[in-house]
């Protein structure tokens, strides 16, 4: 191993981390937030309808991750270059 | 397995020349920022997704203009509340 591929090694195995666990996050927000929503009285089993309606709130809920991340981004970068300018 | 998966010892570490070393803490720096965004994101995404996507049932995976719209404003308008309280919080540091 030479130092190129220790730096490799280190770099891959820190992005496996931090986005498993960002997905870990997500995936837990998406249970909570979808159960609640789409399953409002347990009965004894899933009904098709529940079925339904969790896997288009898991797609609704990831799609409305994107935009505010994409809303937050650009309100910090706008932050920042207010912060230059004053 | 590939080739890089393995575990990093003591011995690995020694072996990292400066420029490497240089590069991975900008490297772990850039990391810390995208996290510190990420996780601010997923609390974000709780409040607004209360606020914004309130239709019961979901009859379609996508958002509509309406919901994209609201999540926007909704992040907007809560660093807007965020930067107010702040300011305000100075002005009553400064009258004491």
């Amino acid at each position: 191993m030479d130092s190129d591929s220790v730096k490799k090694a280190i770099i891959k195995q820190a992005l496996q981390a931090t986005n498993t666990a960002n997905a870990r996050t997500l995936i837990e927000n998406i249970n909570e937030k979808c159960f609640e929503r789409c399953v409002p009285k347990p009965g004894s089993s899933l009904s098709s309808g529940e079925k339904t309606c969790l896997t288009s709130c898991m797609e609704k809920y990831m799609a409305a991750w994107n935009e505010v991340n994409a809303t937050y981004i650009r309100r910090i970068q706008q932050e920042i270059g207010n912060q230059n300018l004053s | 397995m590939s080739s890089t998966d393995f575990t990093i010892d003591q011995t690995d570490i020694e072996k990292l020349n400066d420029k490497d070393k240089t590069e991975l803490r900008q490297f772990f720096a850039n990391e810390e920022h995208r996290s510190r965004i990420q996780s601010q994101t997923h609390e974000l995404t709780g409040i607004c997704w209360k606020k914004c996507v309130t239709s019961g049932t979901f009859r379609s995976g996508a958002l509509d203009k309406s919901e994209q719209g609201c999540l926007a404003n909704c992040v907007d308008r809560f660093m807007d509340a965020n930067l107010a309280t702040m300011k305000h919080l100075a002005s009553m540091r400064q009258q004491q």
